[in-house]
């Protein structure tokens, strides 16, 4: 094992997948001179045939990872912020989440779509808001984000590997984590749909992911001694793991979900109503969510305590447990 | 004072710099914009200017690793203040600027939008699942949880075992039975029963002679009519023709006000297994709206009720809504025998039937031996005077005697 | 159009405060005294000033990303130490400190900055048809790179202006960069403003680094758009001397800009390009020069304790909340 930051997992993930398969490739813009680490010496080994930097134009950008896509390539679409997908919002949600489905499910279409995301930089909604609940909400695309090195390359290289479209931010928060990885060696695959607990506990699940993961982590050995937290990593959001929190829930009857993302309608609010459905005589408290209040994310110093936070996490975890 | 210069957040990809060489000398006078440091990041490396001028304190030496927002040199003002830095003079508070006064937003527990109505107790989901597996009544838990909800911990707590050994009587115990669960909450509801009411019971016997032939016409058609109607359904029938001549039989004090209802939905108290070979179990199970079925409806329904409440799938309605209960001890009790049940609250009325007797009677000038059932009847004297219950006693008498004003 | 010795003296000395500003901003950055990213202008400060110095208060601007604006605001008017204030995340800042550094004066028609390049072409289509409907002869300054000339949406604004004639002047500052994507690399045509032939729009190429130059081009432009006659491509061929934004690497393609380049730009360096001009012309003597850029200086000083001692903006979530959605008057 070695260890290495979340954003070198994900270079070694695009370094070997593109050296594995030759119908792998990557577009973006400025991603051979690699404006985030995780490009950086692509263009080197692989050329400038298969790391693709385009002009500001982001329809004809996402354009060659489609068509590419649909003819048999494995393309991965990088938008360099998360919001930026938006701006050719109707090819990414809803002409790919379609496309297999509505066509009788005759073709694949495997390409996968990545950005940086998530508040910590103080740089206010254009740059900071997330993507993942807004294209979960669209059937026919999978979504995941990883927390750690080890599932950053893991899950990447599954995202590459799946036959289907894969939204998989990553967050610019834990952009520098560090963790442990197998060796160079050993190709290891972190299968989509599959949720992690990452720590063990009786009193109360949290589920959280990426930044917020370590931040659950972060008050959860706080609290040990006191209340005994079991945090969970969904990993995927689409499809997400259910088995994993209900047998969760089983043991503790109470849940927090902690989402960076809008209270309205995101991902925290459809794994509420899916335990209601699916767990209600588990549960001895209500869900509560702990999630960005519905404005846009603010920049300057205000993020700090608008987003959620270890304070809102442990708040939230006192209150269900009250 | 001293200027603080702090390792500058530079990318975003940065969480820490390296100075990798110093271009001015500890100790020299620096001007503002000249070269002070060559400095590393992740990504790319910086000539600094210096963005101050000062005597220069070199605070992390060359060639070191620091986090963003540490404290990489001062400039002091004069050399005097220079020697003060040199000598390890606290620096000023650096760092970013303090979050923790603000208030983080209180998390939202999920609101009942709905206040529980009349009755409803604020229970978990899972608290509810344990209290119906343990046969705890929730109403008479105390709920520890927020606004008074009953949690899991709350139902574990009910049914630990508080006995204490009794004081014992005789030399030789049988059994030790610890006052818990359904035994416990039957003991708490008749005593409060007996506490809180004005009961009383009254009895009387009714000839049923001519109910048993008209109920013999039922049972010859047991085919056709789909089940073998039982005795108990034409009774509650005819009850319910009693309460329709005295409606506030047919009520519930709650809080302070009588509520008469206009339906009727029969209390049938059924005696289940206890939890030993020694103790038994009660519980009344509802049949709602006789008022609305003939005598078949309520004798299929009662049967049917009573299968559910047997094998588990009991509903809550099945359990709860009584407005009236009816008591049997009739086929087990002694033939004749007058009883003073206790009132099922919060209902106002209960009647008690029990085995039937044969006995002579004067009826038309002659001695004759007829079937008398044994009937008593506990209501609430807070609710219903003497008056009224003999009437509706009365009424009850009458109907058993003459069956065919079950029609009325 | 030959500029007035009034018009060349106000142009210079914007150039002096554009200058000043940039390099306080670029030092403030370096001392983890600012909030976000800056993007350095050194090398550009020639544009913003010559396109903006003419405009009127009620004239739409739209300002190029480059130096966050600061060259155009202030050539507009715009006192810089509330943006400068927003940008150290104050309660005194343009938009109470809520924008990181997404600058918005709207008594000035200066509406947004948004992250997304290319996001301007969708409103200034709106700002000129509003302004062809009130027919005071109001223009619109839309300046963004030549980066942005990618989008599809520049293209929509440029058909929809020249078709409705809107009085919208697109002001392309070419500096052939994209973060690290060479303008050569990436666009298949020399001059940005040969897109305007397609629409049948008239166009002009000035030389970026000279700011009696750009201004006279504005001039016109502005002038043709007063009138009614529809809008106007200007591309101006600047440079940009530092790396794209503060931390990011200052590479071409993927490789390192060279020292020849470097010094190759700077020998466009446009203060000095534009002092030699006011100097040789007799417009200015070189101690009006001098107290020119003291004046300056001192402005920039204010500025920046104006910033430092506002307080940071903290307000609560819920004041946050109610902030949302703006109030209703029926």
């Amino acid at each position: 094992m070695r260890t290495i930051t979340l954003i070198e997992a994900i270079r070694e993930a695009y370094q070997e997948e593109l050296r594995r398969d030759e119908d792998v490739f990557l577009v973006g813009q400025d991603i051979r001179g690699a404006i985030f680490p995780h490009t950086k010496g692509l263009v080197e080994e692989f050329g400038p045939e298969r790391i693709v930097d385009t002009p500001i134009a982001e329809s004809g950008m996402y354009g060659v990872a489609f068509g590419a896509a649909q003819e048999g390539m494995r393309p991965v679409c990088d938008f360099m912020f998360g919001g930026f997908s938006y701006v050719t919002f109707s090819e990414c949600s809803v002409t790919t989440g379609q496309y297999h489905f509505l066509h009788g499910s005759q073709q694949p279409l495997p390409l996968v779509i990545t950005a940086g995301v998530g508040t910590g930089q103080r740089l206010a909604n254009d740059h900071a808001m997330s993507i993942h609940g807004t294209f979960a909400h669209h059937p026919g695309i999978k979504v995941a984000m990883p927390s750690t090195p080890y599932d950053a390359k893991g899950m990447f290289k599954a995202a590459i590997r799946d036959n289907n479209p894969v939204v998989i931010p990553w967050h610019m928060g834990i952009m520098m984590l560090k963790g442990e990885v197998p060796d160079v060696d050993e190709d290891y695959v972190v299968p989509l749909g599959v949720a992690d607990v990452k720590r063990e506990g009786s009193d109360v699940t949290v589920l959280a992911n990426s930044l917020q993961l370590q931040h659950a982590l972060k008050v959860a050995d706080k609290l040990e001694g006191e209340l005994s937290v079991e945090v969970i990593d969904p990993r995927s959001f689409v499809p997400f793991d259910m088995e994993t929190l209900l047998r969760s829930l089983e043991k503790t009857n109470r849940l927090v979900v902690v989402d960076e993302d809008w209270e309205s309608g995101g991902f925290a609010a459809t794994v509420s109503a899916r335990v209601m459905e699916q767990g209600f005589d588990l549960l001895d408290a209500p869900v509560i969510r702990v999630t960005l209040p519905n404005m846009p994310v603010p920049g300057g110093y205000m993020e700090e305590y608008v987003a959620p936070n270890p304070e809102r996490i442990e708040a939230a975890i006192r209150a269900v447990c009250a | 004072m001293a200027i603080d210069y702090l390792m500058p957040k530079l990318a975003m990809a940065m969480n820490e710099g390296t100075v990798n060489e110093w271009l001015a000398a500890e100790g020299d006078y620096v001007e503002q914009g000249q070269l002070l440091a060559t400095v590393e990041t992740e990504k790319v490396s910086y000539d600094v200017e210096s963005p101050d001028a000062g005597y220069l304190h070199i605070v992390v030496p060359a060639g070191e690793t620091v986090d963003c927002d540490t404290l990489l040199a001062q400039f002091a003002a004069d050399e005097d203040e220079l020697q003060q830095l040199q000598n390890g003079a606290v620096s000023p508070a650096l760092a970013a600027p303090d979050v923790g006064s603000v208030q983080s937003p209180a998390p939202k527990t999920a609101a009942m939008t709905v206040a529980p109505g009349q009755g409803r107790v604020k229970a978990s989901p899972l608290a509810r699942k344990m209290a119906a597996a343990a046969g705890l009544e929730l109403a008479l838990l105390v709920g520890t949880g927020p606004g008074g909800r009953i949690v899991k911990r709350d139902i574990l707590a009910a049914q630990q075992s508080a006995a204490t050994a009794p004081a014992a009587v005789g030399d030789q115990v049988l059994a030790r039975l610890p006052l818990q669960g359904m035994r416990k909450t039957i003991a708490t509801r008749m005593t409060q029963s007996l506490r809180e009411t004005a009961q009383l019971s009254s009895s009387w016997e009714s000839d049923i002679d001519d109910l048993m032939a008209l109920r013999q016409s039922f049972v010859v058609r047991e085919e056709q009519l789909g089940t073998r109607v039982s005795f108990n359904a034409f009774l509650i029938k005819a009850v319910v023709y009693a309460i329709r001549r005295v409606p506030i039989a047919n009520s519930c004090l709650v809080d302070d006000e009588i509520v008469i209802y206009d339906n009727v939905n029969m209390g049938i108290a059924v005696s289940i297994p206890g939890s030993t070979a020694y103790d038994s179990g009660l519980m009344v199970v509802v049949l709602h709206n006789v008022d609305r079925m003939g005598v078949v409806e309520i004798d299929r329904e009662m049967k049917a009720l009573i299968d559910r409440v047997r094998s588990g799938n009991a509903t809550a309605e099945d359990l709860s809504g009584s407005t009236f209960t009816l008591s049997s001890t009739a086929g087990i009790a002694p033939p004749g025998l007058k009883t003073t049940p206790v009132l099922n609250q919060p209902n106002t009325a209960l009647l008690g039937p029990s085995t039937p007797v044969q006995r002579p009677v004067v009826k038309d000038g002659e001695v004759l031996v007829r079937t008398l059932l044994p009937l008593s009847f506990t209501f609430d004297h807070r609710i219903l005077d003497g008056e009224p219950a003999a009437r509706w006693m009365s009424a009850l008498h009458e109907c058993l005697e003459n069956p065919g004003l079950m029609l009325a | 159009m030959a500029l007035t010795r009034e018009q060349m003296v106000a142009l210079y000395r914007n150039l002096v405060r554009a200058d000043q500003y940039n390099r306080m901003m670029y030092r403030r950055m370096m001392q983890g005294k600012l909030i976000g990213f800056y993007h350095p202008a050194e090398g550009a400060i020639a544009p913003g000033v010559g396109a903006c110095t003419f405009l009127n208060q009620d004239d739409n601007l739209s300002p190029h990303h480059r130096g966050h604006g600061i060259t155009h605001m202030l050539s507009k008017g715009i006192d810089i130490k509330y943006y400068l204030a927003e940008h150290t995340g104050k309660e005194t800042g343009c938009c109470k400190g809520r924008s990181a550094f997404h600058f918005s004066f709207p008594e000035h028609k200066v509406y947004m900055m948004s992250g997304f390049i290319g996001y301007n072409f969708a409103p200034v289509v709106g700002w000129g048809f509003a302004a062809k409907r009130r027919k005071q002869g109001q223009v619109v300054m839309n300046c963004s790179g030549d980066g942005s000339y990618g989008q599809g949406r520049a293209h929509e604004a440029m058909l929809m202006a020249q078709n409705w004639k809107l009085p919208v002047i697109f002001f392309c500052e070419n500096n052939g960069m994209s973060i690290f994507s060479t303008a050569a690399e990436m666009h298949p045509m020399e001059d940005i403003s040969s897109l305007a032939l397609g629409f049948g729009m008239p166009s002009r190429i000035v030389d970026g680094q000279d700011v009696f130059a750009i201004a006279e081009a504005s001039l016109e432009a502005i002038a043709r758009a007063r009138a009614g006659e529809g809008p106007t491509f200007i591309e101006a061929k600047t440079l940009r001397f530092n790396e794209h934004d503060i931390g990011t690497p200052d590479l071409a393609g993927w490789e390192e800009r060279s020292e020849e380049d470097h010094a190759k730009m700077r020998e466009r360096e446009p203060m000095k390009i534009a002092t030699e001009r006011v100097l040789g012309d007799g417009i200015l003597s070189q101690d009006e020069i001098e107290v020119m850029e003291r004046e300056v200086a001192a402005e920039v000083e204010a500025a920046e304790a104006f910033a430092d001692a506002s307080e940071i903006a903290r307000p609560s979530v819920e004041e946050l909340l109610d902030a949302v959605f703006a109030p209703q008057e029926i």
